[in-house]
């Protein structure tokens, strides 16, 4: 298949996406108010756990006591992260439940090609809803504002972030055509990085998140993240970070490609491709 | 070799194993055992068995879904595993079941997305689906969405998706299963008037009706418990029967068919059950002559409903030639391999 058939196929499979997406009038709904609101608990549980928007202990461990901010930008990031990983990773398991993946596998397409446009499809999705919250939190007493000065490194970061992780999600795209099941999964990677990553907390209370938090990209990308935002640090290192996260985009889509493929085989050999 | 020498589809002794559970409970059953198949260009062939025959997991190796354990599969003198891009493109799929289609989108939404996948774009593609929409009679309903479809206009739109990329091969898995007899019947006309006679589509289609194989075939091969028993022409299997009479009985509950299979002279004998009331055909040089010994056996185990002497229908042959009756299913019988 040409690269311009290709590109049709990943624009195809986008419009696709989209369109399903906005059929169900409830999630869109939510998606459209879940933004604005998501980050009032984070404010309130703050407040009353510390009695104000700052704290000492945190300033030791990060370098700022803005907490709020901490944990704001934790879970923006982490947002990205999720959806990614439960958009595609699910997007297959769709699929066969839709009745469409032995359609989608008997194509001469190769169903990493239906992947990336979900993929995409997905992201463009996600930006917007990430968008939207960066917004609101910019307009919101958090302490946290956009620059462009800020924002240009920390896009840099969370495309390089990503792009390794949508070859994480690849992978798993092919592990849920087997296993066929999602949600337990995704629900247990995410508390893997809620525990391992600074999400929500410094890693550095500990020894052992400590050491494990820098074999995960998102530890990389939110140290020099919030560094760049609630630090105004000029030097966060940002090229030796985009260095190590490159390093990770290679392994993780590499890693990705062949897992996928492998699985995709393997189901086949199965003869499991319809099953869910 | 000649270009028009080529079959349209070779199968070479393909055998495809499933593998369930683990360890010790580790069970291996053979879905299809050995199947050879040669399909020459411009062919109607039927695949016809009971359920669980091993038809729908053949089909499913053809069309390059199922990875065989052994045999090879080539389509228009292709390798279908080792040149599965140029076989793919070549072959039109039709699954049974409703769900196989984007049941939020529209049909040309459907259309146009599988088109995308077969490399089909701008107004080439745009013309195709108009074509297609028109011929399959979708006109009117082509804007709205597959769920406030009936069953049997999103199997038109199954059919549409199948030959949208004008395949030169067409595998049909039971297309008008679960379909009401208005529909069934243009989905029989259509497969048979347009694709095949009209536009000399080379089709594969697998059944388990046997008037469906019978009304649309060229060519049937039997399978049962995953081998190819016999291909012949709709004509040949009925002629080979040697006898020309079928004995039916139908009773209600389940009876004991055994004794009427230890009958002198009694050939074959199968039973479907269905809403409680069981049929039994006895194949026989002369069932009528064993008729009250049939009853006499049959009368402890419920109410007889019917007696029929039949002519042998494609299903007799079927049963003659398999022991199994069409309307079994197999899919517990398959011979385990371990």
């Amino acid at each position: 298949m040409s690269l311009a058939a290709t590109a049709f196929v990943i624009r195809a499979e986008m419009v696709k996406t989209i369109r399903i997406y906005f059929s169900y009038p409830v999630i869109v709904v939510f998606w459209a108010i879940f933004p604005v609101l998501w980050v009032f608990p984070f404010l309130f549980q703050g407040r009353a756990l510390v009695g104000s928007g700052n704290s000492a202990a945190f300033q030791h461990l990060t370098g700022s006591g803005n907490y709020m901010a901490f944990i704001l930008i934790g879970a923006m990031v982490s947002n990205f992260v999720f959806s990614g990983l439960w958009g595609v990773g699910n997007s297959l398991r769709e699929e066969t439940y839709w009745g469409t993946m032995e359609y989608i596998i008997a194509s001469p397409t190769h169903p990493l090609v239906v992947l990336i446009g979900k993929t995409l499809a997905e992201a463009s999705v996600t930006t917007c809803i990430v968008a939207l919250q960066a917004t609101i939190i910019s307009l919101l007493p958090f302490g946290i504002a956009f620059t462009v000065a800020k924002v240009l490194p920390v896009l840099l970061l969370v495309v390089m972030l990503m792009v390794g992780f949508y070859g994480f999600a690849i992978a798993f795209a092919g592990f849920t055509l087997l296993i066929k099941e999602v949600h337990g999964w995704v629900h247990t990677l995410e508390w893997v990085f809620f525990l391992f990553s600074p999400i929500r907390y410094p890693v550095q209370v500990n020894i052992i998140t400590e050491f494990v938090s820098k074999l995960i990209p998102l530890t990389w990308a939110l140290v020099a993240i919030r560094g760049i935002i609630m630090l105004n640090q000029r030097d966060v290192g940002l090229w030796n970070i985009v260095g190590v996260l490159l390093g990770m985009d290679v392994v993780l889509l590499v890693g990705g490609y062949f897992t996928f493929v492998a699985l995709e085989r393997k189901t086949r050999r199965d003869g499991t491709v319809g099953m869910h | 070799m000649n270009e028009e020498r080529i079959p349209a589809l070779e199968v070479q002794s393909v055998v495809k194993n499933f593998r369930r559970g683990r360890g010790l409970k580790k069970k291996i059953t053979r879905a299809v055992d050995g199947a050879t198949l040669t399909l020459p260009k411009g062919e109607l062939f039927g695949l016809l068995g009971p359920n669980g025959a091993g038809k729908t997991t053949l089909v499913r190796c053809i069309a390059t879904l199922l990875i065989p354990d052994a045999g090879t599969i080539e389509v228009l003198g292709h390798d279908a595993f080792k040149d599965s891009l140029y076989c793919r493109q070549r072959i039109g799929l039709l699954t049974s079941g409703e769900r196989t289609l984007y049941w939020k989108l529209s049909a040309r939404d459907n259309l146009n997305f599988f088109a995308a996948l077969y490399g089909l774009t701008g107004k080439a593609r745009d013309k195709r689906i108009d074509y297609l929409i028109e011929l399959l009679g979708l006109k009117e309903v082509e804007r709205d969405r597959l769920e406030r479809y009936s069953s049997g206009m999103k199997q038109k739109v199954s059919l549409a998706r199948a030959i949208l990329h004008n395949p030169d091969f067409i595998l049909l898995d039971e297309p008008s299963l679960g379909l009401d007899p208005q529909f069934a019947r243009f989905i029989r006309q259509f497969i048979k008037d347009e694709l095949n006679r009209k536009q000399g589509k080379t089709v594969l289609l697998t059944t388990h009706y046997m008037d469906e194989a019978d009304e649309l075939c060229q060519r049937i091969a039997f399978i049962n418990k995953g081998k190819i028993v016999d291909v012949k022409t709709p004509a040949q299997y009925k002629r080979d029967i040697p006898h020309t009479e079928v004995l039916e009985i139908r009773c209600q509950g389940q009876p004991d068919i055994t004794p009427i299979q230890a009958l002198p002279g009694v050939e074959r004998v199968a039973s479907e059950s269905a809403d409680g009331v069981t049929t039994i055909k006895v194949v026989a040089p002369r069932a009528e002559a064993m008729l009250s010994e049939a009853i006499e056996h049959l009368r402890g185990g419920g109410r007889i409903l019917g007696i029929d002497v039949k002519q042998p229908t494609l299903e007799d042959v079927f049963l003659y030639v398999t022991g199994t009756s069409l309307g079994a299913d197999t899919a517990e019988n398959k011979p385990e391999a371990q």
